[in-house]
Protein backbone atom coordinates (compact mmCIF):
# COMPACT_ATOMS: atom_id res chain seq x y z
CA UNK A 1 0.00 0.00 0.00
CA UNK A 2 1.04 3.53 -1.12
CA UNK A 3 1.41 6.16 1.78
CA UNK A 4 2.43 10.00 1.53
CA UNK A 5 3.83 11.61 4.26
CA UNK A 6 3.12 15.14 4.16
CA UNK A 7 4.87 17.77 6.01
CA UNK A 8 3.21 21.35 6.18
CA UNK A 9 3.61 24.41 7.87
CA UNK A 10 2.42 28.14 8.11
CA UNK A 11 4.41 31.52 6.63
CA UNK A 12 4.98 32.03 10.08
CA UNK A 13 6.55 28.38 10.83
CA UNK A 14 8.46 28.12 7.62
CA UNK A 15 10.02 31.47 8.22
CA UNK A 16 11.48 30.42 11.67
CA UNK A 17 13.69 28.03 9.74
CA UNK A 18 15.25 30.38 8.41
CA UNK A 19 16.78 31.77 11.82
CA UNK A 20 18.53 27.87 12.67
CA UNK A 21 21.91 28.17 12.28
CA UNK A 22 24.05 26.18 9.99
CA UNK A 23 25.07 22.96 11.74
CA UNK A 24 21.31 23.05 13.18
CA UNK A 25 20.03 22.47 9.31
CA UNK A 26 23.08 20.37 8.48
CA UNK A 27 22.03 17.57 11.48
CA UNK A 28 18.60 18.15 10.34
CA UNK A 29 18.94 17.22 6.62
CA UNK A 30 21.84 14.37 7.57
CA UNK A 31 18.67 12.75 9.48
CA UNK A 32 16.41 12.84 6.38
CA UNK A 33 18.94 11.52 4.44
CA UNK A 34 20.03 8.83 6.96
CA UNK A 35 15.81 8.06 7.04
CA UNK A 36 15.81 7.80 2.70
CA UNK A 37 18.76 5.52 3.30
CA UNK A 38 16.95 3.18 5.23
CA UNK A 39 13.48 3.69 3.39
CA UNK A 40 15.93 2.53 0.20
CA UNK A 41 17.10 -0.21 1.85
CA UNK A 42 14.15 -2.12 2.96
CA UNK A 43 12.66 -1.54 -0.40
CA UNK A 44 9.54 1.26 1.08
CA UNK A 45 11.22 4.26 -1.04
CA UNK A 46 8.94 5.67 -3.49
CA UNK A 47 9.90 9.25 -3.70
CA UNK A 48 10.74 12.64 -1.82
CA UNK A 49 10.26 16.21 -2.91
CA UNK A 50 10.12 19.14 -1.20
CA UNK A 51 8.65 22.38 -2.52
CA UNK A 52 9.69 25.66 -2.77
CA UNK A 53 8.71 28.49 -0.30
CA UNK A 54 4.99 29.76 0.51
CA UNK A 55 6.10 33.29 -0.87
CA UNK A 56 6.27 31.30 -4.48
CA UNK A 57 2.70 29.78 -4.46
CA UNK A 58 -0.33 31.15 -6.64
CA UNK A 59 -3.45 29.74 -6.35
CA UNK A 60 -5.14 29.42 -10.09
CA UNK A 61 -9.20 29.63 -10.05
CA UNK A 62 -10.20 28.97 -14.13
CA UNK A 63 -9.59 31.61 -16.64
CA UNK A 64 -11.00 34.74 -17.89
CA UNK A 65 -10.33 35.07 -21.83
CA UNK A 66 -8.07 32.58 -21.85
CA UNK A 67 -5.84 33.84 -19.25
CA UNK A 68 -5.54 32.30 -15.92
CA UNK A 69 -7.13 34.04 -13.09
CA UNK A 70 -3.97 33.88 -10.69
CA UNK A 71 -4.12 35.39 -6.61
CA UNK A 72 -1.03 35.21 -4.14
CA UNK A 73 -3.19 36.24 -1.10
CA UNK A 74 -3.49 33.74 1.43
CA UNK A 75 -4.93 33.52 5.42
CA UNK A 76 -1.95 33.79 7.94
CA UNK A 77 -3.46 30.29 8.85
CA UNK A 78 -2.77 28.73 5.82
CA UNK A 79 -1.06 25.38 6.05
CA UNK A 80 1.77 25.01 3.02
CA UNK A 81 3.06 21.55 2.02
CA UNK A 82 6.82 21.93 2.45
CA UNK A 83 7.61 18.58 1.14
CA UNK A 84 6.44 14.85 1.29
CA UNK A 85 7.86 11.29 1.21
CA UNK A 86 6.33 8.63 -0.74
CA UNK A 87 6.56 5.04 0.73
CA UNK A 88 5.37 1.60 -0.16
CA UNK A 89 4.95 -0.27 3.18
CA UNK A 90 2.59 -3.48 4.32
CA UNK A 91 0.81 -1.67 6.67
CA UNK A 92 -0.70 1.97 8.02
CA UNK A 93 1.28 1.08 11.46
CA UNK A 94 4.12 1.22 9.73
CA UNK A 95 3.73 4.04 7.96
CA UNK A 96 2.82 5.97 11.48
CA UNK A 97 6.91 4.44 12.67
CA UNK A 98 8.14 6.02 9.70
CA UNK A 99 6.53 9.11 10.11
CA UNK A 100 7.69 9.40 13.70
CA UNK A 101 11.13 9.37 12.71
CA UNK A 102 10.35 12.17 10.50
CA UNK A 103 8.54 14.10 13.43
CA UNK A 104 11.67 13.34 15.39
CA UNK A 105 14.00 14.73 13.72
CA UNK A 106 16.18 17.49 15.21
CA UNK A 107 16.09 20.58 15.40
CA UNK A 108 17.67 23.79 16.79
CA UNK A 109 20.02 22.62 19.50
CA UNK A 110 19.46 18.97 18.23
CA UNK A 111 15.93 18.49 20.22
CA UNK A 112 13.29 16.68 18.17
CA UNK A 113 11.23 19.02 16.10
CA UNK A 114 8.07 17.17 16.65
CA UNK A 115 6.74 18.37 13.45
CA UNK A 116 3.46 16.67 13.00
CA UNK A 117 3.28 14.59 9.65
CA UNK A 118 0.43 13.99 8.13
CA UNK A 119 0.01 10.41 6.45
CA UNK A 120 -2.55 9.78 3.72
CA UNK A 121 -3.03 6.38 1.76
CA UNK A 122 -2.87 6.75 -2.22
CA UNK A 123 -6.61 6.16 -3.51
CA UNK A 124 -5.67 3.59 -5.82
CA UNK A 125 -8.22 2.82 -9.07
CA UNK A 126 -8.79 -0.13 -11.74
CA UNK A 127 -6.44 0.29 -14.61
CA UNK A 128 -9.37 1.02 -17.70
CA UNK A 129 -8.17 -1.85 -20.24
CA UNK A 130 -6.88 0.00 -23.07
CA UNK B 1 11.36 23.84 -14.25
CA UNK B 2 9.14 21.47 -12.02
CA UNK B 3 5.79 22.21 -10.82
CA UNK B 4 3.21 20.73 -7.95
CA UNK B 5 -0.29 21.40 -8.83
CA UNK B 6 -2.42 21.03 -5.72
CA UNK B 7 -6.42 20.39 -5.65
CA UNK B 8 -7.30 20.41 -1.80
CA UNK B 9 -10.38 20.79 0.31
CA UNK B 10 -12.15 20.66 3.63
CA UNK B 11 -13.64 17.69 5.11
CA UNK B 12 -16.95 19.20 3.95
CA UNK B 13 -16.09 19.55 0.17
CA UNK B 14 -15.08 16.19 0.49
CA UNK B 15 -18.66 14.93 1.36
CA UNK B 16 -19.97 16.95 -1.34
CA UNK B 17 -18.68 15.23 -3.64
CA UNK B 18 -19.83 12.37 -2.34
CA UNK B 19 -23.02 13.05 -3.36
CA UNK B 20 -22.87 13.80 -7.01
CA UNK B 21 -24.83 11.73 -9.63
CA UNK B 22 -22.84 8.73 -11.05
CA UNK B 23 -22.81 10.20 -14.52
CA UNK B 24 -21.40 13.35 -12.91
CA UNK B 25 -18.67 11.78 -11.32
CA UNK B 26 -17.99 10.18 -14.67
CA UNK B 27 -17.60 13.43 -16.55
CA UNK B 28 -15.54 14.54 -14.13
CA UNK B 29 -13.23 11.69 -13.81
CA UNK B 30 -13.08 11.27 -18.04
CA UNK B 31 -11.88 14.90 -17.79
CA UNK B 32 -9.01 13.97 -15.69
CA UNK B 33 -7.88 11.17 -17.55
CA UNK B 34 -8.21 13.00 -21.02
CA UNK B 35 -6.12 15.89 -19.36
CA UNK B 36 -3.73 13.36 -17.71
CA UNK B 37 -3.00 12.30 -20.94
CA UNK B 38 -2.84 15.81 -22.59
CA UNK B 39 -0.75 16.80 -19.85
CA UNK B 40 1.35 13.44 -21.26
CA UNK B 41 1.19 14.33 -24.95
CA UNK B 42 2.60 17.41 -24.78
CA UNK B 43 5.21 16.34 -22.92
CA UNK B 44 4.71 17.61 -19.85
CA UNK B 45 3.78 15.09 -17.65
CA UNK B 46 5.68 14.16 -14.75
CA UNK B 47 3.40 12.32 -11.76
CA UNK B 48 0.04 12.43 -10.62
CA UNK B 49 -1.45 11.12 -6.95
CA UNK B 50 -5.54 10.80 -5.76
CA UNK B 51 -5.28 10.93 -2.04
CA UNK B 52 -7.76 8.52 -0.21
CA UNK B 53 -10.03 10.07 1.87
CA UNK B 54 -9.66 12.85 4.66
CA UNK B 55 -11.58 10.33 7.10
CA UNK B 56 -8.65 8.21 6.52
CA UNK B 57 -5.81 10.65 7.30
CA UNK B 58 -3.99 10.66 10.79
CA UNK B 59 -0.83 13.16 12.35
CA UNK B 60 1.30 11.41 13.56
CA UNK B 61 4.68 13.21 15.90
CA UNK B 62 7.47 11.37 17.60
CA UNK B 63 6.72 10.46 21.23
CA UNK B 64 9.36 10.15 24.18
CA UNK B 65 10.95 7.56 22.89
CA UNK B 66 10.33 7.89 18.88
CA UNK B 67 7.04 6.02 19.17
CA UNK B 68 4.81 7.31 17.01
CA UNK B 69 1.50 9.09 18.49
CA UNK B 70 -1.20 9.12 15.95
CA UNK B 71 -4.41 11.64 15.93
CA UNK B 72 -6.80 11.78 13.78
CA UNK B 73 -8.77 14.86 15.01
CA UNK B 74 -8.60 17.76 12.62
CA UNK B 75 -10.00 20.96 12.73
CA UNK B 76 -12.87 21.72 10.49
CA UNK B 77 -11.01 24.55 8.32
CA UNK B 78 -8.28 22.12 7.77
CA UNK B 79 -7.29 21.67 4.11
CA UNK B 80 -6.66 18.60 3.09
CA UNK B 81 -5.12 17.32 0.42
CA UNK B 82 -7.30 15.77 -2.52
CA UNK B 83 -4.68 14.98 -5.14
CA UNK B 84 -1.44 16.53 -7.29
CA UNK B 85 0.02 16.90 -10.36
CA UNK B 86 3.72 17.24 -10.92
CA UNK B 87 4.76 18.88 -14.00
CA UNK B 88 7.96 20.24 -16.39
CA UNK B 89 7.94 23.46 -18.10
CA UNK B 90 9.34 26.03 -19.14
CA UNK B 91 7.76 29.34 -17.70
CA UNK B 92 5.46 29.95 -14.18
CA UNK B 93 3.22 30.95 -16.58
CA UNK B 94 2.61 27.72 -18.44
CA UNK B 95 2.04 25.91 -15.39
CA UNK B 96 -0.62 28.38 -14.51
CA UNK B 97 -2.41 27.34 -17.60
CA UNK B 98 -2.57 23.98 -17.14
CA UNK B 99 -3.77 24.77 -13.37
CA UNK B 100 -6.50 26.88 -15.04
CA UNK B 101 -7.34 23.84 -17.36
CA UNK B 102 -7.58 21.39 -14.08
CA UNK B 103 -9.76 24.58 -12.25
CA UNK B 104 -11.99 23.92 -15.05
CA UNK B 105 -13.05 20.07 -14.57
CA UNK B 106 -16.98 19.80 -14.89
CA UNK B 107 -18.78 19.82 -11.59
CA UNK B 108 -22.42 18.53 -11.33
CA UNK B 109 -24.42 19.26 -14.54
CA UNK B 110 -20.78 19.80 -16.32
CA UNK B 111 -20.83 23.21 -14.95
CA UNK B 112 -16.58 23.84 -14.56
CA UNK B 113 -15.94 23.69 -10.63
CA UNK B 114 -13.65 26.82 -10.89
CA UNK B 115 -11.52 25.09 -7.75
CA UNK B 116 -8.60 26.44 -6.39
CA UNK B 117 -5.42 24.98 -8.07
CA UNK B 118 -2.37 25.86 -5.79
CA UNK B 119 0.87 26.01 -7.63
CA UNK B 120 4.41 26.01 -6.23
CA UNK B 121 7.76 25.43 -7.68
CA UNK B 122 9.51 21.96 -6.40
CA UNK B 123 13.05 22.35 -5.25
CA UNK B 124 15.68 20.61 -7.58
CA UNK B 125 17.63 19.78 -5.16
CA UNK B 126 19.07 21.34 -1.35
CA UNK B 127 21.17 23.98 -2.85
CA UNK B 128 17.40 25.70 -3.30
CA UNK B 129 17.40 25.53 0.65
CA UNK B 130 20.66 27.06 0.75
CA UNK B 131 22.77 24.47 2.51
Amino acid sequence: MKYILLMSGTKAGVETYHAWSKQDMEAHMAVLHRINKELTASGEFVTTQGLTEPREATVVRGEKNGVPVTDGIFPESKEFLLGYWIVDVATPERAYVIAGQISAAPGPGGVPTNMPIEVRRFATYEPKPK
Amino acid sequence: MKYILMMSGKKSDFEGYATWSKEDLRANVAFMRAFSKELKDSGVFVSTEGLGWPSEARLVRAGANGEPVTDGVFPESKEFLAGYWIIDVDSPEQAYKIAARASQAPSPGGKPANMPIEVRPVLSGHADLGI
